[in-house]
């Protein structure tokens, strides 16, 4: 009954950002009529609204096609649409194991970039079996020569007989299904094996629970049997499983190379872990698949209610976010000018930025965020240590020995003009110069340590200015390295106000200081009294700012009987009032703790 | 007792700070008209039992009208409603249409009181703000209207315009002293979207005066005014004893009135309940609803008994004499110095506020601060 397992091929589709991943999984559906063409919505596989708006992908998705061969025998193609971010590597990770091969997608205008380069890399470490495909052909601009060469020369993957497609406009999209049915390896495993089963993702359903997206390596699970999680322990009955059409379809079982859902009213998504194995309670695999990690969210920030009567809304709204997605953290927090609200862990800056949106959009909630921290490892006098992921909880200078700065190692791509630049750039962030590679003529791969904090801020856009967008980047997590950081505290008329707190690098931070008091000028409004803005380190007043006192406030023109546009304007400006944070005598718009990050 | 509105819509050129209805373009007028008097005549049953007590043509420009037509408006208007007999009847004018022709006009058919827009008395500062006319234009004005038999005269000037300088501004004033106008109205420039002024200003093209220094011209300017006579009477409002503008401080004491034409607006207590409703903005509209004799009326609203006594706030605190405790208590029974004793006290410990028998008052501080005052008192 199962399906051939050697007409099985499981692949995912790589690619850098915009080079056209989405689109080609689209045209893929439509040439095997997975998806009938009226029924096509542009980038099928994107579901949320954030997906398709940015044209990122955030969640792992799958699908299964059938396809009729050249050969004239039909297969069943599975294909595992992955996240295409740094913040989410690991999760790609995962996803890359549950598959055979990777159709590597590679912009025909643009040619190699970071993420492109991350993503073979990682697919390699999976052994994958790597399909180079050149798209963006029917472009003017498109260089196939020369990205046929650059796969060859930089990624070393013969490609002169890659398909050379426009994913777009639908051509050649064939030849990329002949090259997955010939090159990809069908799936190996024992279907009668204990039950091994990676999950590469999760999803919460409303009325299921949480579903995990398996692939099948070894043996076959059925409703009715008893699963256990081997990483966590956990032990749940299957209540239904089944594939992606790309809706979900129940099955009757799922075997060995296949790729699918299990569902087992499982609570939330935390209890079905990416990276986990799933195998039979009765008969379990000896040992589990190999790869899994705990994701620890590696970047923080308070996430307040705008109006503080909101409180309990976001505390629904943040349990209800992490049903479908365990890597946020959160717990709560109290801060004197923001009043209650949450400190949230997070991937990276992205994944911290598409939560914040489905916060508000979703939920439909008003948030106040402060700007965002990565954990500092501060070592005490006292020889203890203390992992801190609030400046404001920073303890006095006075008690620490050290503070250490989790580090990355940052690659960047880009023409050999922008380096200069670039490397600028890299110092100012207090990056230390690893290696400079020339790839080829016209593309340059810098390596260089940095901390974190760096590169959370507004490293990229300062890359994609610098570099007039042509540089890539992409980072892998390194270790703490010590650091002679300082704690950045802003005064609002002599009040300290916590939420604007920050840890920077000593001999930066006379310029924040005053870059941030400044940006505070702009962005407090005129109050009825003078208001300083100091920033201070320790005890110490480093910049100072004033803003000065209205001096009227009043609607100079009120007759003619439009008393209901005057009542409005009032109320607007109540309304702004509330959105208003008071700092001691005060009022902060809600905005300027944000203000802090947009800085330069 | 009730006033009544006419909006004219019509302007030979359109201000670069102006956001009220009205159009440059002429060739609707014989057709808003027709239209004004079958809305005056529809009018006229419904407000039976209301005296009249000021009449007020606005604009637009009603002096820029063809020869006649305002003086047949006029008529129509007194045939329909029972205008008192010493009743303050004001038309808006604009120097360089205000002649002869059109002031005899005006004063014959019963017309009393002139609100000429001066606005400045710095040529380069009209230029810069669109106005079609010059200082010259203004004086020849005045002196027409004075001949012709005008003695109550307003003019309106504004503060914080592109290009205007604290002494320009205070000259200005100072024109108006020596000329004797018993009525002056100094507003700050108020920058509304959708205007062209707005547009160049956003864009960078023209700059306004810092709100310091727009702060600093008004605080001379109303000195000034105070010192030469002048009752601050209202917010941006200065009269000579016995010339204050008694359709406005009806709108101030939030009494009745109706509007008529072009998106005019109207509140009056129908069947025990405080109404506001307005008229179209669209021309089209109002024209043709007429022509098929429907009132052309928009956002009907029963405004509930709080917000009315908000508003009796609002506009209450906008006159120096303040909201006056006794005709509130007439009208809800209730002492606001009672209802609204918290918001009171928190403005009376800043110094923004007095309280007296009579009435509560705001003081220089709290006019300045007007709005935040409201706001206290809104959020009770």
């Amino acid at each position: 009954m199962a399906f051939p397992k050697e007409l099985i091929r499981n692949f995912c589709i790589i690619a850098h950002i915009d080079h056209g991943k989405s689109t080609l999984a689209d045209r893929l559906m439509e040439l095997t009529e997975t998806v009938a063409e009226r029924d096509m919505e542009e980038q099928l596989l994107d579901s949320m609204d954030i997906e398709r708006e940015r044209g990122i992908t955030i969640k792992s998705t799958a699908v299964r096609m059938f396809y009729k061969a050249r050969d004239g025998k039909t297969y069943m193609l599975n294909l595992i649409d992955t996240p295409g971010h740094v913040d989410f590597t690991y999760e790609v990770s995962r996803a890359l194991a549950a598959c055979e091969g990777a159709v590597l997608v590679v912009d025909a205008t643009q040619g190699i970039e970071a993420q492109t380069l991350a993503n073979v890399y990682l697919a390699l470490d999976n052994d994958l079996e790597i399909i180079p495909v050149v798209n963006k052909i029917d472009l003017v601009s498109a260089d196939i020569e020369n990205t046929v060469r650059e796969i060859e020369d930089i990624i070393g993957l013969p490609a002169e007989d890659a398909p050379k497609i426009s994913a777009k406009t639908g051509l050649n999209i064939a030849d990329v299904l002949e090259k997955i049915v010939s090159d990809v390896p069908a799936p190996k495993g024992d279907a009668d094996a204990p039950l091994k089963a990676l999950i590469f993702d999760s999803l919460y359903d409303n009325y299921m629970g949480a579903l995990s997206y398996v692939r099948i390596v070894d043996g076959t699970v059925k409703p009715g049997d008893r699963i256990r999680f081997m990483h966590s322990g956990n032990e749940f009955d299957v209540t239904e499983v089944g594939v992606f059409n790309p809706a979900r379809l129940p099955v009757r079982e799922l075997t060995a190379g296949e790729v699918g859902y299990i569902s087992a009213s499982i609570k939330s998504v935390a209890e079905t872990k990416v990276g986990d194995t799933i195998t039979l309670a009765d008969n379990p695999a000896k040992e589990p698949l190999h790869g899994y990690k705990q994701a620890n969210p590696m970047v923080f920030c308070g996430i307040y209610p705008a109006d503080g009567a909101d409180y309990e809304a976001l505390k629904e709204a943040l349990d209800k976010l992490i049903l479908n997605d365990a890597s946020i953290s959160y717990e709560p927090e109290t801060s004197q000018a923001l009043g209650y609200g949450f400190r949230c862990g997070f991937l990276g800056l992205l994944h911290m930025e598409i939560a914040e949106e489905r916060l508000e959009r979703e939920f439909d909630l008003d948030l106040v965020t402060t700007a965002p921290s990565v954990i500092y490892r501060v070592v005490m006098l006292d020889g203890s240590v203390k992992m801190i992921d609030n400046p404001s909880n920073l303890p006095s200078p006075m008690e620490i020995m050290r503070m250490e700065e989790p580090t990355v190692t940052a690659h960047i791509m880009t023409p050999p003009e922008f380096v200069g630049s670039i490397m600028e750039l890299c110092q100012d962030k207090r990056g230390f110069f690893v290696d400079m590679t020339y790839i080829e003529e016209s593309r340059v791969k810098l390596t260089y340590k940095m901390p974190l904090n760096e590169i959370i801020f507004d490293f990229f856009d300062g890359l994609k200015s610098r570099s007039r967008g042509y540089a890539s980047f992409d980072y892998e997590l390194g270790e703490y390295m010590e650091s002679d950081l300082v704690k950045l505290d802003f005064l609002l008329n002599g009040e300290m106000c916590d939420a604007l707190s920050t840890v920077v690098h000593r001999d930066k931070a006379y310029a924040k200081g005053r870059a941030v008091a400044e940006k505070l000028k702009e962005v407090i409004p005129r109050q009825q009294f003078e208001i300083p803005i100091q920033a201070a380190i320790g005890g110490k007043i480093i910049a100072r700012e004033t803003v000065k006192a209205v001096r009227k406030d009043v609607l100079a023109k009120c007759y003619g009987g439009d008393i209901t546009r005057k009542k409005k304007l009032l109320e607007k400006q109540k309304e702004g009032k509330k959105r208003m944070r008071q700092v001691g005598t005060v009022a902060v718009p809600s905005d300027a703790f944000m203000s802090v990050l947009r800085i330069n | 007792m009730p006033g009544l509105y006419v909006h004219i819509p019509f302007c030979k050129k359109k201000c670069a700070y102006c956001d009220f209805i009205s159009f440059p373009d002429y060739s609707a007028e014989d057709l808003y008209f027709v239209a004004l008097i079958k809305e005056i005549r529809q009018y006229a049953p419904l407000m039976r039992d209301r005296v009249f007590d000021t009449v007020f043509l606005g604009g637009g420009t009603p002096t820029s009208l063809k020869p006649g037509r305002l003086a047949a408006m006029i008529s129509e208007l007194k045939k329909a409603f029972t205008i008192k007999e010493n009743a303050e009847i004001t038309s808006e004018a604009n120097p360089e249409s205000a002649d002869e022709e059109k002031l005899n006009e005006l004063f014959s058919a019963g017309v009393n009181r002139l609100s000429l827009g001066l606005q400045s008395a710095d040529d380069k500062v009209l230029k810069g703000i669109g106005r079609i006319h010059t200082k010259e234009d203004f004086l020849r004005a005045i002196d027409t209207a004075r001949r012709v038999g005008f003695t109550n005269i307003n003019a309106d000037v504004m503060h914080g315009l592109p290009g205007e300088t604290e002494e320009s501004y205070l000259d200005t004033l100072k024109l108006l002293f020596s000329l004797n106008i018993p009525h002056i109205s100094s507003y700050a420039l108020i920058l509304e979207e959708h205007t062209p002024l707005y547009e160049s200003v956003k864009s960078g093209k023209i700059s306004l005066p810092d709100p310091d220094a727009v702060a600093d011209m008004e605080d001379a300017g109303f000195d000034l005014l105070e010192n030469n006579g002048y009752n601050r009477y209202e917010v941006s409002n200065f009269a000579l004893p016995g010339f204050e503008c008694r359709h406005n401080l009806n709108y101030w004491n939030n009494g009745e009135y109706l509007g008529l034409g072009l998106n005019s607006h109207s509140a009056l207590r129908i069947r025990g309940e405080w109404t506001r409703f307005n008229n179209t903005e669209n021309l089209k509209e109002y024209i043709g609803e007429l022509g098929e004799d429907k009132l052309p009326v928009r956002n009907t609203r029963a405004i509930p008994r709080d917000e009315e006594m908000f508003e009796t706030v609002m506009l209450g605190l906008r006159k120096t004499e303040g909201l006056s405790r006794q005709a509130f208590i007439e009208r809800f029974s209730e002492d606001p110095a009672v209802k609204y004793a918290p918001a009171i006290s928190e403005l009376e410990l800043d110094g923004m506020m007095t309280v007296s028998d009579d009435a509560l008052k705001l003081t220089r501080r709290g006019m300045d601060f007007q709005n935040e005052a409201l706001i206290k008192f809104m959020d009770q």
